[in-house]
C-alpha cells in the first residue's frame, strides 16, 4: 500500500502557513456547525488525517448533486476539501471511461479495502435492472459490489437518500434508495434537491477530521445540518408570528418580504440548513429570494400535495363524494324521522 | 404514506364524509318530526320573530339563577370565545378553510391566538374539575359528557404544543393535531357537541312554542 | 448586492437580533475581565435578517487596530470600538466569506506568530545569508 500523506503534510507542501491552516480549521468548524471552542481539536485531528479514497457512484440522477458540489468558479473551501480527498472514481468528473474507468474503481477498492468512502447520487431502479446500467453493469450490482469494502456510504441528494423524483408517484422504474438496499454498512443520508454543497463537504470534513460519521436523525441525516426546520431558523418567522403573509407572488406582502406560508411554504416540516448556511456561499436561499420552500430534503416531497398548496390545507377528495355523503345523511335522517313520527303518533293526538 | 400524509388525506376525507352525513342526518331527523298540536289559544303570534327573540333572551341567565351559574357561565364563555378565536382567526386555519370555501378573512397575530388557546384550555380544565366535584353533575355525567370534553380539548392542546415541541418532531405533532380534529369531526354530529348546529334551532323552537303560550320569554 | 460580499442584501428588516447579541458580548467581556476567559461567537450560525449584520457591524464600530491577513485568501481582524471585542472575517481566494466571528479576547489567536511558521521562517532566514557571511556563533550548532 502506498504511503498516504496526512492533510497537514499536504497543506504544508502547498505552502499553506500555520495561520492559513488555522483559518482552514476555523472555517471547517463553522462548516460543521461546531462551536469555535472545538477549533484546536479540529486542528489536531486534521493534521494527522490521511487522505481517504472516495468512490462516487452515479445512478438514476440528474447530475444536479455533482453540479451543486462543483459549482465554484474559484478555489473555495469545498475545493480544498476535495484536494484533501482522493476522488478515485466519478462518472462526470473523471477523464477515463469504459473499461479503464472500471479498472480504476476496482484498483481503488483493492488498495483501500475497508477504508474507502462510497458516495452515491441517484436512485437505484429495482423494477428492471436494465433501466440504468454503467458499463453493462446494473446499478444494483455496482452498488452492492462497491460497498463491500467500504468504511461508510454517503447517499447524496434526495434521490439516493429517499428515491427522489424517479421514486415519485407512480415510480415507474421501481426506484429505491441506498438505505433501502445497503443494510450492513453505515449509511449517511445528505438529502436535498440538490443538497447545499457545504453540507456535502462538511460530512466529508467530519469523516476527515474525526474519522467517524456525524450524529444522525431518524432519517439518517446529520443532525448538525438537518436537526432544525427551515421554519425555526427562517428570518421571516417574525412575520409568521405577526400574521403578515404574502397572498400572491409579487403582491405588496411579497415585496415587503412577509411570510410565504400561504403560498405553500413547507418550511415547518422541512429539516435542512438553508436558512442558516444558505446557498452560493451564503448569498440567499429560496425563501429569501421570494419563493416558498419546496421541502426538498424530506422523503417523498414530490408527492406531498402541490408545492403551492399551503401546509394546512386538507387533501380532500372530490366534491361528488361529499355530496354523496350529504345524500346519505338525508336518507338516514328521513329514515330516522319516519321512525320518530311513528313513535310520536302513538302518544300524540292529532289536533 | 407517513402519518402526516394519512392525517391530511384519507383521515380528513373520511371524517368529512361522516361529519356531513351525520349533521344532515340529525337535522333532517329532527326537523321532519311532527309538530305537537297546540290546543290552547295563542297569547302571542309566536313564529319566527318569537324564535329570534328567545335565541337572544336565552343568552342571558334569568335573574333567580344568575348568582349560582355565574362561575360556570364565565368559564364557558372563555372556552367558547377562545375556541372561536383559535379556530377561525389563526391564519393557518383560515388557509385550511379557504381550501374548500374559496374565500378567506383576516386573522390575528400568533401571540393573541396562543393566549386565547391557553385561556380556553384553562377554562376547559376548570369546567372538568367542576363536573367531577359538583355532587349533582357527578351523578348525571356520562360518557358523552366526558368524551365530548376530551375530544374538544385534544385539538387545542395538541395545537398549543406545536410551537413548544417538548422533544417531539413538528410533523408528528401536526399529524396528531390533524388526527384529533378528524376524530372531533366524526364525533361532533352524534354527541352533545351536536349543539354546534342544533343550539339555535332548539332555542328557537322553544321560543316559538312558549311565546305563543304566553310564557315569560 | 455584489458577488464579493453576497450576504449583504439591499432590503432592510429589523427583527431585533442585534440587541441580545450586544448583551451577550457584555457578559462575555465580564468573563474576560473576571476569569480571563475568551469567547468566540460564530455569526454564521445566527439567522440574521438582511440588513441586521450591517446593523451589528455598525453598532460595534471600528477601534484603533485593524490587521489584514493574507493566507488562503484575505482575512480582516479588527478591534471594534469596544476594546476586547474583535471582528474577524475570513475570505477565501475568491473573495467569498468562509467565516465570520466576534471574538471577545485580549488578542485573537490568529494574530500571533505560530511556532510552525516561526520554525520554517527561521530556516528560510538562515538559508538566505548562508555562505555569504562567516559563522557568527559556533555554540548554537549551526
Amino acid at each position: 500500500m502506498k504511503t498516504i500523506p496526512t492533510l497537514g503534510e499536504i497543506l504544508q507542501s502547498q505552502g499553506v502557513s500555520r495561520r492559513g491552516f488555522m483559518k482552514y480549521c476555523a472555517a471547517t468548524a463553522s462548516l460543521l456547525a461546531l462551536p469555535p471552542a472545538m477549533v484546536p481539536r479540529i486542528a489536531r485531528a486534521l493534521e494527522q488525517a490521511r487522505r481517504p479514497s472516495v468512490i462516487w457512484l452515479s445512478f438514476q440522477e440528474c447530475t444536479g448533486c455533482t453540479e451543486s458540489l462543483t459549482r465554484s468558479s474559484s478555489p473555495t473551501l469545498e475545493g480544498l476539501i476535495f484536494d484533501s480527498i482522493s476522488l478515485d472514481y466519478h462518472h462526470t468528473l473523471q477523464a477515463a471511461s469504459g473499461e479503464a474507468a472500471e479498472a480504476a474503481r476496482h484498483a481503488a477498492m483493492q488498495e483501500n479495502m475497508g477504508n474507502y468512502l462510497v458516495l452515491v447520487d441517484g436512485s437505484i431502479p429495482m423494477g428492471n435492472p436494465g433501466y440504468s446500467t454503467i458499463a453493462g453493469i446494473s446499478n444494483y450490482d455496482m452498488l452492492m459490489e462497491t460497498v463491500e469494502g467500504a468504511a461508510a456510504v454517503v447517499a447524496i441528494g434526495s434521490c439516493a437518500a429517499f428515491g427522489g423524483i424517479p421514486g415519485a408517484d407512480p415510480n415507474p422504474t421501481g426506484a429505491m434508495s441506498v438505505s433501502d438496499l445497503v443494510k450492513d454498512k453505515p449509511v449517511v443520508n445528505v438529502p436535498g434537491c440538490p443538497p447545499i454543497p457545504m453540507v456535502i463537504t462538511a460530512v466529508l470534513a467530519q469523516f476527515l477530521t474525526f474519522g467517524q460519521l456525524p450524529d444522525l436523525d431518524i432519517h439518517g441525516r446529520p443532525t448538525a445540518f438537518f436537526g432544525q426546520t427551515i421554519h425555526d431558523r427562517c428570518y421571516r418567522r417574525p412575520f409568521y408570528e405577526q400574521g403578515k403573509f404574502a397572498e400572491t407572488f409579487d403582491d405588496e406582502g411579497a415585496r415587503k418580504g412577509w411570510c410565504l406560508f400561504k403560498l405553500g411554504c413547507k418550511g415547518p416540516i422541512t429539516y435542512n440548513a438553508c436558512a442558516t448556511v444558505k446557498w452560493n456561499a451564503g448569498t440567499s436561499f429560496p425563501i429569501e429570494s421570494g419563493h416558498p420552500c419546496l421541502g426538498c430534503s424530506e422523503p417523498g416531497f414530490w408527492d406531498k400535495g402541490g408545492f403551492y398548496a399551503p401546509l394546512s390545507t386538507g387533501k380532500f377528495d372530490s366534491g361528488e363524494k361529499l355530496a354523496g355523503a350529504a345524500v346519505a345523511g338525508v336518507a338516514l335522517g328521513a329514515a330516522a324521522a319516519v321512525a320518530g313520527r311513528r313513535r310520536q303518533a302513538k302518544y300524540m293526538k292529532e289536533g | 404514506m407517513d402519518l402526516l400524509e394519512f392525517a391530511r388525506g384519507p383521515a380528513l376525507q373520511f371524517a368529512a364524509y361522516i361529519l356531513v352525513a351525520g349533521v344532515i342526518w340529525r337535522l333532517v331527523g329532527i326537523i321532519m318530526l311532527k309538530e305537537k298540536p297546540e290546543f290552547s289559544e295563542p297569547r302571542h303570534p309566536g313564529g319566527l320573530m318569537a324564535a329570534l327573540k328567545v335565541i337572544y333572551t336565552r343568552s342571558f341567565t334569568a335573574a333567580p339563577f344568575k348568582r349560582a351559574t355565574l362561575y360556570p357561565k364565565m368559564l364557558a364563555y372563555v372556552l367558547h370565545i377562545g375556541l372561536f378565536v383559535v379556530v377561525l382567526l389563526f391564519v393557518p386555519h383560515i388557509v385550511f378553510f379557504e381550501g374548500f370555501l374559496g374565500f378567506d378573512w383576516p386573522g390575528l397575530p400568533n401571540n393573541v391566538i396562543y393566549f386565547a388557546g391557553v385561556a380556553a384550555v384553562v377554562a376547559g380544565i376548570a369546567l372538568l374539575v367542576r363536573r367531577l366535584t359538583h355532587p349533582v353533575l357527578r351523578l348525571i355525567s356520562n360518557f358523552d359528557d366526558y368524551f365530548s370534553w376530551f375530544i374538544t380539548l385534544l385539538p387545542l392542546v395538541t395545537g398549543l404544543l406545536m410551537p413548544v415541541r417538548m422533544g417531539v418532531r413538528y410533523e408528528t405533532l401536526l399529524a396528531v393535531h390533524i388526527l384529533s380534529v378528524a376524530v372531533l369531526m366524526i364525533w361532533l354530529p352524534f354527541g352533545k357537541l351536536g349543539h354546534t348546529f342544533l343550539v339555535f334551532i332548539t332555542r328557537g323552537t322553544t321560543g316559538m312554542v312558549f311565546e305563543r303560550r304566553g310564557a315569560k320569554t | 448586492m455584489t458577488l464579493q460580499d453576497p450576504t449583504r442584501s439591499p432590503i432592510p428588516y429589523r427583527h431585533g437580533n442585534v440587541t441580545p447579541l450586544l448583551n451577550e458580548i457584555v457578559h462575555a467581556l465580564d468573563r474576560l475581565l473576571a476569569d480571563d476567559e475568551p469567547t468566540i461567537i460564530d455569526l454564521a450560525s445566527l439567522p440574521f435578517a438582511p440588513g441586521e449584520l450591517e446593523d451589528l457591524e455598525q453598532a460595534l464600530g471600528t477601534g484603533e487596530l485593524t490587521a489584514e491577513l493574507e493566507a488562503l485568501g484575505k482575512s480582516v481582524i479588527r478591534e471594534t470600538a469596544y476594546p476586547g471585542v474583535w471582528w474577524v472575517e475570513h475570505r477565501n481566494t475568491g473573495g467569498e466569506v468562509v467565516g465570520r466571528y466576534i471574538e471577545i479576547t485580549r488578542s485573537p489567536d490568529i494574530l500571533m506568530s505560530q511556532d510552525a511558521d516561526i520554525g520554517a521562517g527561521r530556516a528560510r532566514l538562515r538559508d538566505s545569508f548562508d555562505g555569504s557571511a562567516p559563522e557568527l556563533n559556533k555554540e548554537t550548532g549551526k
